[in-house]
């Protein structure tokens, strides 16, 4: 049965997509800490799905397929930003309207211009597939993406946290914002060759919730985080090799069970833990007030 | 504890007028000045500018007309310096945010450290000097949420403190405070006005700004009165400041009817009563001047 | 392969019977959804269009595998991310987008795995694109079923609705059950995107829960009169927006889409009070005067 189990390791390229996939979960993860806390990730879905047309096009184009991401997701940002600055509609229906609108700009291009690009491949992304300059490019977004974090993660903290703050002790905010929101769509675009536009969001934001119910300190969320997105995103390459395709699936499943075990068994912050507090205040209230009742009789 | 003797110190508020895009003009043609060693109350109702006010003052707002200058340079220069330092109210810090009190108070001192934010020695000493000045110094490892209203506020002062900050800029901060945390914190404001500080307290405590504050500025969508407390503090001017949302009532306090001083005027806009003599103005009784 | 301008018959299409199919199920459908994103561009909802839309996954593989109606799997594995989203976020100290987030994308990541093991590419293309042309007969009379009930039943408790979207306390306070209220808006949005899907494809189903409202929003403040435009722009989009395809031959959906993204643009330059022309106007009045 081992044997069976340690196929996968004896493959190069199973190896290589296991490493890949660890090293872009782990990143993913890390940022992910600061997307949830910002806000931001209903974000991710949706510039996970704006760059989807950027990539069809760049097909066609016969552009590198990144540069059409890119272009697509930072146009996507821009409109957002944009329209929050004009307008007094909410973020959530401004992300709604702007992604749907490159989607759709992707759809008819598509249409009108046919390509051979499946886009089911674009969405459910093909970690077994991918060309090996594809796989130096997710690594060398990711290592960069990993040494800003790992540098300014006291900055983006203090933005996250406030940045009115920030504003008045002379740090750019606009830098800064830009700063994650750059890292968010090449690190989700990374991903996404991976594990498909419909799946990176995800990444950008189930870990980080996992580890926000795990710890009161920053650091080591971060440090939880990438731990659990780089276990759980080699564990579903690996499991690719038997499920015949589908590692995203199996990566953002296991992400999700992890989180919903966290969620009702964590120490302090768990469904189960608060429950037991809640019982120990009860007690403690009443206790008290069998107390004070007995020393009002005692007075009388 | 300021270190260098001042380059003079002032805050200069000049004909400051801000619109929204939306074209609602908060301010306009808003004036004053302050010099170092001051408090000073900016006392308005909720919608009268005060907010766009503290937001021109930080930067986040630039005014359509007029400037604000700190020491004569442009705003962001000073930022720069962290010379200006922030006290939020309680509303608008997430306080379910993975920090604890001392990472807090050490994100006062960004400003002066390296590019990787590496405290060194001197910035914990700092930290530890403005939680134990806040007597917040049993709490630092604990995360921010689990601490009380007073506490909280503590935390955000101990921040300004470690900033070093020479204008510091308070929201609101007597609002679901317990006593003990006001007068520790009106105490500490007077420490630091005696160090040169500027002191710039936004509140609707009307009963507690003669306590503390030398100077006032009321506002009502331009500075409508500032100056001294004593001349400035008035019934007159409270009136236009707030308009109909004050409750004044006269009150016949001594039994004789003689008594020159025997109406009162107390004056609220629902926190503690401002009590002004029978003319409006503020005479202070014997018994009000002895409290601490 | 576009036809000569010249050439060209523009009463073509109205010619085609399929066509006119294709209009009248984008327009009611276009009514529904309309109707709905008024209220959830209120209740900040924008988003659960696309949460559910891309939940309904697994219910339609575990239906299709158990041969119960494709529809029922979706309605419910469409309500157990609602629902599952409002009880894990009652209970943690997770923000409520995140929770929404985890919930429709571990539901949709499960869809795909079981999708690996069973299903084929065919339905694939359909969710996307919507089957809007080859759509069977039976379901399409399921489609106007589902969307004369919600719009039946939405129009009549328009009113709670509201309030319930606005402000829930209030709502609670003047008596209404809003946990009913909030459960039965919960399943007319489930069933409509469910019925959408089939006959739209998932983008201008996201795209019909969410635009028209927002663009209604920035026209009136008086909320009878934001459902009247929402349902407006809805169907125009529908009827130009097929129509335009037919003649470029292209996806269907996505022009709908790309008229109702247009009309969002000239609401967002000319609204009368909310728009750039108004405010930029008003900015300029203000400043005049200081």
């Amino acid at each position: 049965m081992i044997d069976q189990l340690l196929i996968p390791f004896t493959y190069e390229y199973m190896v290589n997509a296991m490493l890949v996939s660890a090293l872009v979960g782990g990143v993913c993860a890390c940022l992910s800490c600061f997307v949830m806390l910002k806000g931001w990730s209903l974000l991710g879905d949706g510039l996970s799905h704006a760059v989807v047309p950027g990539v069809a096009v760049a097909y066609k184009l016969g552009w590198p397929f990144a540069i059409g991401a890119y272009i697509a997701g930072m146009t996507a940002a821009m409109g957002m930003s944009y329209l929050r600055s004009i307008t007094r509609i909410r973020q959530d229906a401004i992300i709604g309207v702007v992604y749907t609108t490159w989607f759709a700009a992707g759809l008819v291009f598509l249409s009108i211009y046919p390509a051979s690009v499946k886009i089911k491949n674009i969405v459910f992304g093909n970690l077994l597939l991918i060309a090996p300059f594809d796989i130096r490019q997710m690594v060398v977004v990711s290592i960069v993406a990993l040494g800003v974090l790992l540098l300014k993660w006291k900055d983006l903290r203090l933005y996250c946290f406030d940045p009115s703050h920030a504003r008045t002790i002379g740090l750019n905010t606009w830098a800064l914002e830009a700063t994650l929101l750059v890292l968010m769509a090449g690190v989700a675009i990374a991903a996404l060759q991976a594990v498909g536009a419909a799946l990176v969001m995800a990444m950008l934001i189930t870990p980080g919730a996992t580890a926000y119910l795990l710890t009161d300190r920053f650091g080591r969320m971060m440090i939880l985080a990438a731990a659990m997105g780089a276990i759980t995103s080699a564990l579903g390459a690996y499991a690719s090799y038997y499920l015949n395709g589908s590692a995203g699936g199996t990566i953002v499943v296991l992400q999700t069970l992890v989180f919903l075990v966290t969620l009702v068994f964590a120490p302090r912050h768990g469904i189960l833990a608060g429950k037991a507090r809640a019982k120990a205040a009860a007690e403690d209230l009443l206790a008290r007030l069998n107390r004070e009742s007995f020393t009002q009789e005692a007075a009388r | 504890m300021t270190a260098t003797p001042q380059t003079s110190l002032d805050l200069s508020v000049k004909n400051v007028s801000v619109a929204y895009s939306n074209g609602h003009v908060a301010l306009h043609n808003a004036s004053f000045t302050l010099g170092p060693g001051t408090i000073c109350a900016l006392v308005g109702v909720n919608g009268s500018g005060k907010s766009t006010l503290f937001k021109s003052i930080m930067g986040f707002l630039r005014p359509a007309r007029g400037s604000v200058t700190i020491c004569g340079e442009p705003v962001h220069k000073a930022h720069k310096k962290s010379i200006v330092a922030y006290v939020p109210q309680a509303e608008e810090v997430d306080w379910s945010f993975p920090v604890t009190v001392r990472d807090v108070v050490m994100m006062g001192r960004y400003g002066y450290m390296n590019f990787l934010r590496i405290a060194r020695a001197e910035d914990h000493r700092i930290v530890e000097e403005s939680l134990a000045r806040v007597q917040m110094l049993d709490f630092a490892h604990r995360q921010i949420g689990e601490l009380s209203g007073g506490q909280k506020k503590r935390v955000f002062i101990a921040r300004a403190l470690a900033q070093r900050g020479r204008i510091i800029l308070l929201d609101e901060p007597f609002t679901g405070v317990d006593v003990q945390t006001e007068l520790a914190i009106i105490e500490l404001m007077r420490e630091l006005r005696q160090q040169g500080h500027i002191i710039l307290v936004s509140t609707h405590n009307l009963g507690a700004v003669p306590d503390f504050c030398d100077q006032v500025v009321l506002i009502n969508r331009t500075v409508l009165a500032f100056g001294p407390t004593a001349t400035t503090f008035t019934q007159e001017n409270l009136a236009r400041t707030f308009g109909a949302s004050l409750k004044h009532l006269r009150l016949d306090h001594t039994d004789n009817p003689a008594d020159a001083r025997n109406e009162l005027v107390v004056v609220t806009d629902d926190e503690q009563a401002l009590v002004l003599g029978s003319d409006g103005q503020l005479n202070r009784l014997p018994e009000q001047e002895a409290r601490p | 392969m576009m036809p000569l301008l010249l050439a060209v018959d523009l009463l073509e299409p109205l010619r085609q019977g399929f066509v006119i199919q294709v209009l009248i199920l984008a327009g009611l459908i276009g009514v529904v959804c309309a109707v709905l994103s008024c209220y959830l561009v209120l209740k900040g909802w924008a988003l659960m269009g696309d949460a559910i839309s891309h939940a309904v996954l697994p219910g339609i593989i575990l239906a299709y595998v158990l041969g119960i109606p494709l529809t029922i799997g979706a309605f419910a594995s469409g309500m157990l991310c609602a629902v599952g989203t409002g009880w894990i976020k009652a209970r943690s100290r997770i923000k409520e987008d995140t929770v929404m987030g985890i919930v429709f994308t571990g539901l949709f990541a499960l869809g795909l795995i079981l999708m690996s093991r069973v299903a084929s590419d065919v339905h694939f293309d359909q969710i996307i694109r919507g089957s809007l042309l080859g759509i069977h007969k039976s379901d399409m009379i399921q489609v106007y079923i589902t969307s004369a009930v919600t719009l039946g039943v939405v129009l009549l408790k328009r009113k709670d609705l509201m309030l319930l979207c606005f402000d829930q306390a209030q709502a609670k306070s003047v008596g209404l059950n809003t946990t009913f209220l909030y459960y039965l808006l919960l399943t007319l949005l489930a069933a409509t995107t469910v019925a959408a899907l089939q006959a739209v494809g998932i983008i201008l189903t996201v795209a019909m829960l969410i635009t028209p409202g927002s663009i209604a929003f920035m026209w009136t403040s008086r909320f009878d009169r934001m459902l009247l435009i929402a349902s407006s722009t809805a169907v125009v989009a529908a009827v130009v927006g097929t129509y335009i395809s037919y003649f470029f031959d292209g996806s269907a959906a996505g022009f709908i889409v790309l008229m109702q993204s247009l009309f969002f643009i000239i609401t967002i330059v000319f609204a009368p009070k909310h728009g750039l022309i108004a405010r930029r106007r008003t900015l300029k009045a203000a400043l005049d005067q200081i």
